[in-house]
């Protein structure tokens, strides 16, 4: 009873995070949830010793906002896998949350407690990649598996590189790539010859703009980079930057926002006639955001995703992921990006566990560095030098579709950047060189 | 940097418009320090509950009568109100328990508010962020566009400082708050009861952070965490101006809003350095800020 008690006393917070449905509604279905997760518990016969993962997400702070649909849905794949018994049929999934604050302290204070105190065997988490950075340090130190289902600063793989840690979508650099692709065809289109940036100042905003400028110089040398702007995390009056840009008067803007800021971000640019003035291609645009700003996301713009599930819905995987949580959370609610990263990190240990037909850690590492995983993006391979998943990145532009209560990027144009196609460095013996040398 | 008029004076009324936002927040902040000597450091966390409250009535007025932007006004009425009384329960049962206390404890207690304000948001609205969508078009000015909406925060900035200049400086209770910064064991020996303007001070301080966080919700979608993003620029503009003077509060708010603006335009990169500079120079030179008493520091 106690292990029952540890992996889903979550239930409460998710029943306080959920304030969609109707009160009566949540309790029914629920209540429904966990006797499902319950139930493979008494009628399975006597099982070994659980298995531990910690999640690290943020519930306050700027990453708040995309940490909610990994926390509610999460359990639910977790009682799909115990469902069988858990991993390997014997080992049931126990998963104990933890808030990181999307404060890099905090996360690798949590990493050690959720270690030392939980006994964790992994750590799956944060939003934040300075975190995420944060808490590498603390799973190299204590040799536990570190699923990074959502942070994607490339430093994660490539400079902070721990043999640990797994990237499942991905990184800022092959996002910033993938919009140099799109907006590289815009400007020979266009004709357009000077752009601002303007990023989040903190690891993932900084590293994601300086891919991008690097990148679009080699494919448009002739386009001029009139000004960076930068902006504290946690901005709550984007307006001046927005006045000084639509002042500047470039011909495009590249934005490295995320989070509530990327919320509070457009609700202001929108406000203020931003987007009359200026063209703003390769917007983070997860799902999350077009939820939640259905009404007010101005049609057209071209945004940049990492998981979305009405891209992939041909996909079995992603169809169980989008039938499982809307079994729970009703038919209005989708997992988003980040919720989907998630499920597919938790699906992926499950299959290198199966792999590697034990839960000791350094042979499910083993398993898991080069392994190819269904997920819901189809099957994707880990690059074995650096452990990032092989994904792709989603442009397009937004539009409205009977199918969604929300808009969603234009299936007819989607422009799909595959990762193989734009990681750096392309060789691994180089990636290897930018490792930092660890004990 | 772009020299034509249109957008200069954009850049101006959004400095301005950070300047009243940061004045907002920061005046109740003030006026707490100066009169009753607490570091409320869950100021900004009662601003947040306020923005909670008001985003909950409007939502509430826009399901039974439908959408209407004018249910706003009922709707921030609704959330200052309730943070007036919130504010006086805080200070009669836990506050006045740290008068006369070291500072550490005061902020010990301030931040454990914090962290209950906190856990209460995210028991009662989750963790989505939450804001209030009005249909707001932007203005055309001399070929640039502004968000009208920014001249609202202005004028509610505005008519707050002249509300709260009358208050001080023309009503007898306004009076008896600016004696009680100066002397409080004189204002209590002229038979005063103390107790009672410190509540109603207490009240008014976070009540107008309230306030503040009703009129930006259209603006601003509020989340769990965004307290302690806004509370440093607020303690800075309050060091500026002064503890316990409205008028530094004001000024200072001028000086930062319209220093930053500019600042993105010259050099972005240090635009909240130069902030933070201003806040260095001033402690050096007048440690008591700029409209603050030596005698109270």
């Amino acid at each position: 009873m106690e292990n029952y008690e540890k992996s889903h006393g979550w239930d409460g917070l998710v029943k306080i995070l959920e304030r969609s449905m109707g009160r009566r509604d949540f309790i029914v279905t629920s209540a429904a949830a966990g006797l499902l997760a319950l139930t493979p518990r008494f009628v399975r016969g006597a099982t070994n010793e659980p298995y531990r993962i910690g999640v690290l997400l943020p519930s306050t702070g700027a990453g708040a906002n995309y940490s909610e649909r990994p926390i509610k849905g999460l359990p639910l794949i977790a009682a799909e896998i115990n469902k069988r018994g858990g991993l390997l049929g014997k080992h049931p999934i126990e998963l104990i949350f933890r808030d990181t604050q999307t404060k890099p302290d905090v996360g690798a204070r949590e990493a050690r407690s959720l270690i030392l105190n939980e006994k964790v065997k992994t750590v799956i988490g944060s939003w934040s990649s300075a975190v995420a950075m944060a808490i590498q340090e603390i799973v190299h130190e204590y040799k536990v598996l570190h699923l990074a289902a959502t942070s994607n600063s490339s430093k994660i793989v490539n400079e902070n590189y721990t043999p640990y840690t797994f990237m499942f979508g991905p990184n800022s650099q092959m996002q910033s790539s993938a919009t140099v692709v799109a907006v590289s065809r815009m400007i020979k289109e266009k004709g357009w010859k000077n752009y601002v940036t303007l990023g989040l100042d903190y690891e993932w905003g900084r590293d994601a703009q300086r891919v991008f400028v690097e990148e679009l110089a080699k494919v448009s040398p002739e386009i001029e980079l009139k000004k960076e702007l930068w902006a504290k995390l946690g901005e709550t009056d984007f307006t001046s930057y927005i006045t000084a840009i639509m002042g500047l008067k470039p011909d495009f803007v590249f934005g490295a926002i995320a989070g509530r800021d990327n919320e509070t971000f457009l609700q202001q640019a929108k406000a203020a006639g931003f987007f009359q003035r200026v063209v703003y291609p390769g917007v983070f645009l997860p799902v999350t955001e077009l939820m939640q700003q259905r009404k007010t996301l101005p049609r057209g713009i071209v945004g940049i995703n990492r998981c979305p599930f009405f891209a992939h819905m041909d996909q079995p995987l992603m169809k169980k992921y989008v039938d499982l949580y809307q079994a729970q959370f009703g038919k209005e609610d989708y997992p988003d990006d980040f919720a989907c990263m998630y499920f597919d990190s938790l699906n992926g240990l499950d299959q290198a566990v199966t792999k590697a037909g034990t839960v000791e850690t350094e042979a499910v590492r083993k398993a898991m560095t080069g392994a190819t995983l269904d997920t819901c993006r189809g099957k994707l391979t880990f690059r074995d030098c650096n452990n990032q998943l092989d994904c792709a990145s989603y442009l397009g532009e937004v539009v409205d579709v009977p199918e969604y209560p929300f808009p969603i990027f234009d299936l007819k144009t989607l422009i799909v950047v595959e990762g193989r196609d734009i990681w750096l460095p392309a060789d691994c013996e180089d990636v290897r060189k930018l490792q930092k040398k660890r004990a | 940097m772009p020299t034509d008029l249109g957008s200069l004076l954009v850049q101006l009324f959004s400095g301005l418009s950070r300047a009243m936002m940061l004045f907002l927040v920061s005046s109740g902040l003030s006026l707490i320090f100066g009169v009753m000597n607490i570091l409320n450091f869950a100021h900004a966390a009662l601003w947040l509950l306020g923005g909670y409250i008001t985003f909950s009535v409007y939502t509430a007025l826009v399901e039974h009568y439908g959408v209407s932007f004018v249910f706003l006004v009922p709707a921030v009425v609704a959330g200052t109100l309730a943070l007036f009384a919130i504010g006086l329960a805080i200070e009669r049962t836990l506050i006045r328990r740290m008068y006369g206390r070291e500072l550490p404890e005061q902020l010990l207690l301030t931040f454990a508010l914090i962290l209950i304000i906190g856990d209460l948001i995210r028991l009662f609205w989750g963790v989505q962020n939450r804001r209030i969508i009005l249909p707001i078009e932007p203005l055309p000015i001399l070929g640039t566009f502004m968000n009208p909406y920014l001249f609202v925060i202005m004028v509610i900035g505005l008519v707050v400082a002249g509300f709260l200049w009358w208050f001080l400086a023309r009503t007898r209770t306004g009076k008896i708050v600016r004696a009680a910064v100066y002397s409080r064991d004189m204002v209590s020996a002229l038979g005063i009861r103390i107790p009672i303007i410190y509540g109603l001070v207490y009240a008014m301080g976070v009540a107008i952070a309230a306030l503040s966080a009703g009129v930006f919700l259209p603006i601003m979608p509020i989340g769990l965490g965004l307290d302690m993003d806004l509370i440093v620029q607020c303690f800075a503009v309050v060091v500026i101006g002064g503890f316990g003077s409205i008028v530094g509060t004001f000024v200072a708010s001028l000086l930062v809003g319209i220093v930053y603006s500019f600042s993105i335009l010259i050099w972005p990169g240090g635009a909240l350095a130069i902030i933070f500079i201003i806040l260095v120079a001033v402690l050096i030179w007048r440690p008591w800020g700029l409209f603050g008493t030596e005698m109270r520091f």
